[in-house]
């Protein structure tokens, strides 16, 4: 049997041949031979229909904006795209094109011309987007990082040209209106005909994927279009997406080949490996995976501080990065298909990326339970602190099935070094509650988060622009974010996120554990490959790169 | 009997009454919804704004009796999870599909267990009558949702027979329906059988033995009536037993019905869609019992005394 990363780059090769053949023959239209095999790969690939297993989606609603961005329909696009192999911004969206004024205020979007709706409802233009943006910053919006659209103002230039003014700079704007955007664009003239109801029954969108019917809880299908203007066909006919959450019942759909494409649990991926099914992950990390303290709150601007916490103490902090594992913990965890994490929101596609941390990170944070327990001694623990006993949260959160399974194997390094610690068993929304009141003394694995912007992850986990639910709240840090979110200039601005992340590295602000790619498990009989980068909420994009067997 | 009938549907009320003070309490006890709804970088206008529009900011008791006043309309207000739905519009689309599941569960239920009880009590001691007896240690014994995948084990993925989950096709059902029977068929057929040892040995069906009634019509038309009013009384419970089996099995078939919902919603803290089903199966539980109740008190005039 293969190892996944070799399947994942037979299935990339694969996908990159078909690509590089499809270039070839296009380039060499006039070669009778080429012309014609192309025309019978065509057909044969003509009748495949590809379906999709998910997990359930937070909320559904064919209203992106009453959702909380974590799954945009595939058949709606935003301005902007992600390269499928990069991850990084490129022209794939509704834009051909866009500029910034110097102080990242302004940001014109010039609209691909060809660029059309779906079922006939005309070409894309800034009024579509204007249109859209006002649906996504009304009341009933929800969306994620919506706040960083709601103070802009948009205008409509002229019929392909849109600006989009800020009230402050945003270097990261193209993030938000990408593949894990805020903004997906609908048709005004749909709306102006058939008002919500028309979103609500088949919204028209100007992807390759035409949206054709939804089934509450159960999934939706798409068709794809013919000789679509992006000049993107997929290879298949529709694809259907399937909610399905039991995970014994999606690899039974698997193993009996009622589903192509299963977004299956890690512990299950053995047996779909062992019967010949593959794995394809994402081009690029998806998401990031750590354990935080909670209430490491050290500015007295964000309210009370707490005291008594034994992770106050540094030396506390570093003997529990110390005590973990963390070979060990991916082998268990990710079948060592995880790359290990210097510093948690910190990434390599990003500003701010400091090489230096990773090259440290053995030596300042490796596997090392003496020092740990020599580190805990040097801190007085467990005698030194009023209540020495460390609560370790266990919760479960839909995409984040090996949480429960952290926070155990945590206790048991932590407990082998000395630390006392007490499991506390909370649901998601019950731990937001708790970070929101500013309660939250404990230690737990953070939600995956999909890997963005320096300034946008640090954002919502270490500044205080995101109090109370901020899990760090220093003063230094709060100062730098600061310049950060004002500075204009990239140089600068890599310095400072930088400089960002030494502090929360060189501090043991949370014990960072690693950096993991979307995998879905596939059946090679009929999937050949899938380059998606990893970049949307859901890990999963690019749909219409599904390639089929021929 | 119109006394009898009067107390019960009293008693009924009383007991929907209570369900929704119960299903209020303990949906608002386990935290705000904001919380499952807003994502953790949400703004306080975004918080304030769902709050409002949810009448999270008023109190607990006038957001029950608001709860209570339209919940008599059927008006649970709005599903916070599938947006643009109502909570009891969700309700409507999904409980079709449980009573459709639940009725060829029950189905084969009867159809089983009926013959399976009165043939093991006409053959004790037999080989036929150990056979139920094992087939109803199991029955009783395996739990739900294992059976279930086994299910799909064996005949989806192994001889794939039939669809692993899911629905559209008479397929579909199979599978899902024998998992929610099963349990139903060993407690049935073991009522069954206990209720019709006890009335073979009776005084009028030996009598009519004795008078030369063909045993077939002794055993299926004499004993059977009069041995029916234990499992019939059991219906009430198999009704309970087929909804709250419904979440386990929904949740493994991926069956688009109400026990599907109820899991999805409570995940996602939709306190209207939570509320609405809790209520619809409560009622439902109750009217099935009452109706159970009539009978029984119809069949056997000592329980109306």
């Amino acid at each position: 049997m293969r190892h996944p990363f070799i399947n994942r780059f037979a299935a990339q090769s694969a996908s990159t041949l078909t690509s590089h053949i499809r270039k070839r023959a296009k380039a060499a239209g006039k070669t009778l031979l080429m012309s014609s095999a192309a025309a019978v790969m065509a057909l044969q690939a003509a009748a495949q229909d590809v379906t999709v297993v998910i997990d359930p989606i937070a909320s559904e609603s064919n209203l992106y904006w009453e959702t909380e961005g974590a799954f945009m329909l595939p058949s709606l696009q935003g301005l902007v795209g992600n390269n499928p192999e990069t991850g990084k911004y490129d022209t794939s969206g509704l834009a051909e094109s866009w500029k910034a004024n110097e102080d990242l205020t302004s940001w014109t979007f010039t609209l691909k011309p060809q660029a059309e709706f779906h079922d006939g409802w005309g070409p894309v233009t800034a009024e579509d987007v204007v249109h859209s943006f006002n649906l996504h910053i009304g009341d009933d919006s929800r969306l994620s990082g919506i706040g960083n659209l709601r103070d802009a103002t948009v205008t409509a230039v002229d019929a392909q040209t849109v600006r989009f003014d800020l009230p402050a700079p945003q270097a990261d704007f193209l993030f938000m209106l990408a593949g894990r955007g805020v903004l997906a664009i609908y048709s005004k003239a749909q709306f102006d005909a058939e008002g919500l109801e028309g979103y609500k029954t088949k919204p028209a969108g100007t992807s390759p994927l035409v949206y054709e019917s939804s089934e509450l809880g159960q999934g939706m299908t798409f068709s794809t279009a013919q000789d679509h203007w992006s000049g993107v066909d997929a290879d298949y006919d529709t694809l259907s997406i399937r909610f399905v959450g039991e995970a014994a019942t999606k690899l039974a759909m698997l193993l009996s080949h009622e589903a192509d494409i299963v977004s299956l649990s890690r512990e299950l991926q053995p047996q779909a490996l062992d019967a010949g099914f593959e794995i394809l992950a994402s081009t690029q990390g998806a998401s990031q995976t750590s354990m935080v303290f909670g209430a490491l709150y050290t500015d007295p601007e964000g309210g009370e501080l707490p005291t008594g916490l034994p992770w106050a103490d540094v030396r506390v902090r570093e003997a529990m990065n110390r005590a973990l594992d963390r070979s060990q913990l991916l082998e268990v965890l990710y079948d060592g298909r995880a790359e290990a994490l210097p510093v948690f929101t910190m990434d390599a596609q990003y500003e701010g990326y400091t090489p230096a941390l990773a090259d440290r990170f053995d030596a300042d944070y490796g596997y090392d339970p003496e020092r740990a327990m020599a580190l805990l001694a040097e801190a007085g623990y467990p005698d030194a602190f009023g209540d020495p006993v460390i609560p370790i949260i266990v919760t479960s959160l839909p995409g984040n099935p090996e949480f429960p399974l952290i926070s155990e194997l945590a206790q048991a390094y932590f407990e082998a070094v000395g630390l006392q610690t007490e499991m506390r068993e909370m649901d998601g929304a019950s731990i937001l509650s708790a970070r929101r009141d500013r309660n939250a003394p404990w230690i737990m694995p953070v939600r995956n988060a999909p890997i963005r912007p320096a300034q946008v992850g640090l954002q919502v986990y270490f500044s205080k622009v995101n109090r109370p639910t901020a899990y760090v709240d220093d003063a230094q840090i709060n100062s730098v974010f600061d310049e950060l979110a004002a500075s204009t200039d990239m140089a600068e601005r890599d310095a400072l996120a930088s400089q960002i992340f030494t502090k929360l590295y060189d501090d043991y602000t949370h014990m960072p554990l690693a950096k993991i790619f979307a995998e879905v498990t596939v059946d090679p009989d009929t999937i050949t490959g899938w380059t998606f980068p990893g970049s949307t909420s859901s890990g999963l994009s690019h749909f219409e790169l599904i390639k089929t067997a021929e | 009997m119109k006394r009898y009938i009067l107390i019960r549907l009293l008693e009924s009320l009383a007991a929907i009454f209570v369900i929704t003070v119960l299903v209020f309490a303990l949906t608002h006890m386990s935290g705000s919804p904001v919380d499952a709804l807003l994502p953790q970088d949400a703004t306080q206008e975004q918080i304030d704004a769902l709050v409002s529009a949810w009448g999270l900011d008023q109190s607990l008791p006038r957001q029950y009796l608001s709860f209570l006043g339209n919940a008599l309309q059927g008006d649970f207000g709005d599903s916070l999870k599938w947006r643009g739905y109502s909570a009891m519009g969700v309700v409507a689309d999904r409980l079709p599909q449980t009573l459709y599941l639940g009725g060829i569960a029950v189905a084969i239920s009867v159809v089983v267990a009926l013959p399976l009880g009165v043939m093991a009590a006409m053959r004790k001691g037999g080989k036929l009558d150990k056979a139920a007896q094992l087939f109803s240690l199991f029955g009783q014994s395996i739990p739900q949702f294992w059976f279930a995948i086994l299910l799909i084990w064996f005949f989806a993925v192994a001889l794939q027979l039939l669809p692993t989950s899911g629905s559209g096709s008479w397929q579909h059902v199979i599978l899902p329906a024998i998992a929610m029977a099963w349990f139903q068929i060993a407690a049935l057929s073991r009522l069954t059988r206990s209720a019709m040892l006890e009335v073979l040995d009776a005084e009028y069906v030996k009598l009519a033995r004795v008078k030369g009634v063909s045993e077939t019509r002794v055993v299926w038309v004499h004993a059977l009536r009069n041995a029916a009013v234990v499992p019939l009384t059991y219906f009430g419970v198999l009704a309970g037993s087929v909804l709250t089996g419904s979440v386990t099995i929904e949740t493994v078939f991926s069956w688009p019905g109400l026990g599907w919902v109820a899991i999805e919603a409570i995940r996602a803290r939709d306190f209207p869609v939570v509320q609405a089903v809790v209520v619809i199966f409560a009622l439902i539980y109750i009217v099935c019992n009452f109706l159970v109740d009539i009978l029984n008190a119809y069949i056997d005039p000592r329980v109306r005394a």
